[in-house]
């Protein structure tokens, strides 16, 4: 086993390595550069020629590239063109946890609740309580976060002041779980909607497969209640393909967290790129994308690990 | 002789499209104490249907027990609740079934599908539980069966899965063994294997069988009493060496026609003319009257009972009521 996840380590590698040269090009392919974005339109061409000299910009694109890898492996991602001298490295540190925090608390809302959803909705197949649980779910795969996050923002903050209308804390205050809490309430229903509602569905089909099986009569026959035979003898087997999808959900968190960061100003790593991508901020533009791919690569890896601990039929 | 399960006219109907199906359509059977009994049939004649019914197993909706009376040590199970049921489940009536290769959990151990019984029904810890366990899997024929605790079920062979199932279904002593064709998926050296297995513990225990099969070999080799069903019907019921001998029902003489036989020349094997009707399309008559040899118009207009012949032995046809009548 642990030899697997080594040799599955270094195999990502130069999968990482491929995605770095992927995306170095289309940043670059990209029109405008962080000069026409961010400079003066009054500046004079030579300051500028003396600002894209002073940082590499009018290299060939390999040339940089190759500059880039070799500071990256070192871990150095090089300092923010937009955000002078500030390294990009401490730009993403100070908010990847409040990244981490939402996706954690909005998987582990979705899963808390889409899973026993699920598993009652295959319990009890074309009753009205699964008819329910099928439109909330659709509603729920629907409904787009932005629209979802302000509505929530506009009825909940606004209208009755339950909840801050965003940001990770209040302002100049001291610091408290609650509040932290209170703060990431909100964004953390937001994010977890839409994978709620799949993972619900998921959750159903694949139980409705399994509560089919032979098994499932043999565990019957010997005299076992409902509750017993569903948990027991359906869930670790229906759980498994439910494993494969978390596995592919944990780094789209990321990429969804990107909308709901905005719209409740998380400051956290979505909102950054979104940023950064617009200002052409190369640096950080590419530390981000390493930071996803490893992010899709821990969720693949720890998804087959999962599959081989649930699935005793699964060796290395 | 005691009965230990009888059934009374049991009814198990299932809907589609609002349409009353009758895959049971009043069984009559006896189960008694330390007998086998064999339920034999074409695939369609409803006798798995009729043992999932003993167990109370039928999926519902859409089908149900609509009439009649599953008395089990003179307690009627149709009318037990849920929790009553689950009580003899496993404990006093057992089931294993055709398929060893998909009725045991992928993701269980061996040993935990044997210890979770013997946990539920007789409270036993689970140390005497494994002790226990591997006790049963001494019993059916393995040799490592300490080892065999911890191996998970896509190691073993189709073979070894149903000398497991057997092992979990004889755990807490069961007064019936159910069987629904429990040779059917394997190969013939081993049905024999299992067919000795399921014979010397049914001895050893004391514990009545109800077979299911349509292979009349299985039928000589463990009966002591054949119940031949077509068409949700009992039509036939005899002691193993009368069927043998003297099959009644033309859709029994029919069955053993198809049987090749060793001694003698035989050109081709008999086969019976048609196929079974689906429950829809179930003749007014005699439900075998339009395959039958015999049918004359009295069988396609009225239905035959279930009538004693030569006082041990019943059967379902005009050819022989009548017969019984005049004498």
């Amino acid at each position: 086993m642990i030899s697997y996840i080594i040799r599955r380590t270094l195999m990502a590698i130069p999968l990482l390595f491929g995605i770095t040269i992927l995306s170095f090009a289309i940043v670059q392919a990209a029109p405008g550069g962080p000069t026409s974005m961010m400079m003066d339109p009054t500046m004079k061409p030579s300051d500028r020629e003396k600002f894209e000299e002073k940082y590499g910009l009018n290299d060939p694109v390999h040339i940089q590239y190759i500059k880039w890898l070799g500071n990256m492996v070192k871990g150095d991602f090089g300092d923010s063109l937009i955000k002078r001298g500030t390294p990009v490295s401490e730009l993403i540190m100070n908010r990847l946890p409040n990244t981490l925090i939402l996706m954690i608390a909005s998987t582990i809302l979705a899963a808390v609740i889409a899973i026993p959803f699920g598993i009652y909705s295959a319990m009890r197949p074309y009753t009205k309580a699964d008819n329910a649980i099928t439109i909330t779910s659709f509603l729920g795969v629907a409904t787009p976060n932005f629209w979802f996050g302000l509505l929530l923002i506009m009825f909940l903050s606004v209208k009755l002041g339950w909840f801050p209308t965003g940001g990770v804390a209040t302002l100049n205050a001291d610091f408290s779980i609650w509040d932290r809490l209170h703060h990431l309430i909100l964004p953390a229903i937001v994010l977890a909607t839409a994978d709620m509602a799949a993972l619900t569905r998921y959750t159903r089909s694949s139980m409705l497969e399994v509560l089919h099986q032979d098994y499932i009569r043999t565990a019957k026959s010997k005299g076992f209640k409902e509750k017993r035979v569903v948990l027991k003898h359906g869930l670790r087997n229906g759980l498994i393909p439910i494993i494969t999808i978390f596995g592919l959900m944990l780094p789209s968190f990321i990429g969804g967290a990107a909308i709901t960061e905005k719209v409740f100003a998380w400051p956290g790593i979505g909102q950054l790129f979104i940023d950064s991508a617009f200002q052409r901020d190369y640096p950080v533009i590419m530390a981000l994308t390493v930071v996803s791919a490893v992010f899709v690569v821990i969720g693949n890896l720890l998804a087959d690990i999962l599959y081989a601990i649930f699935d005793p039929r699964i060796e290395y | 002789m005691t009965a230990l399960l009888e059934l009374r006219n049991l009814k198990t109907h299932f809907k589609r499209d609002k349409i009353d199906i009758p895959a049971v359509d009043g069984v009559d059977l006896t189960i008694n104490k330390g007998e086998t009994v064999a339920l034999v049939g074409e695939s369609g004649s409803g006798k798995s249907i009729t043992s999932l019914s003993i167990m109370r197993l039928i999926p519902s909706p859409p089908g149900k027990i609509v009439d009649g009376a599953i008395l089990f040590n003179g307690n009627d199970l149709v009318n037990l609740t849920e929790d009553d049921m689950c009580k003899i489940r496993g404990n006093d009536i057992s089931m294993i079934f055709q398929e060893p290769m998909t009725s045991l959990n992928p993701v269980l151990t061996v040993g935990e599908q044997i210890i979770e019984v013997l946990m539920y029904h007789q409270k036993l810890s689970r140390a005497a539980s494994i002790n226990k366990a591997v006790e049963m899997l001494e019993m059916v024929g393995f040799s490592r069966a300490k080892a065999l605790i911890n191996e998970y079920p896509h190691r073993l062979s189709g073979g070894m899965r149903q000398r497991v199932m057997i092992a979990i279904a004889m755990s807490c002593n069961p007064k019936l063994l159910i069987a629904d064709e429990p040779t059917t998926a394997l190969d013939v050296t081993i049905q024999a294997q299992i067919l000795d297995l399921m014979k010397e513990l049914s001895v050893k225990y004391d514990t009545s069988i109800l077979i299911i099969t349509h292979d009349l070999g299985v039928v000589s080799e463990v009966a002591d009493k054949v119940v031949v069903m077509y068409c949700g019907q009992v039509v036939e019921e005899a002691l193993v060496d009368d069927l043998f001998d003297e099959p009644l029902h033309p859709y029994t003489i029919g069955l053993m026609g198809s049987i090749p036989s060793l001694e003698g020349e035989t050109d081709r094997l008999q086969s019976i003319e048609g196929t079974v009707p689906p429950p829809e399309h179930f003749p007014i008559g005699c439900r075998f009257a339009p395959r039958c040899p015999h049918a004359f118009d009295r069988c396609r207009a009225e239905a035959p009972k279930l009538v004693e012949v030569a006082g041990r032995r019943k059967v379902r046809c005009f050819l022989h009521s009548d017969k019984e009548a005049t004498v």
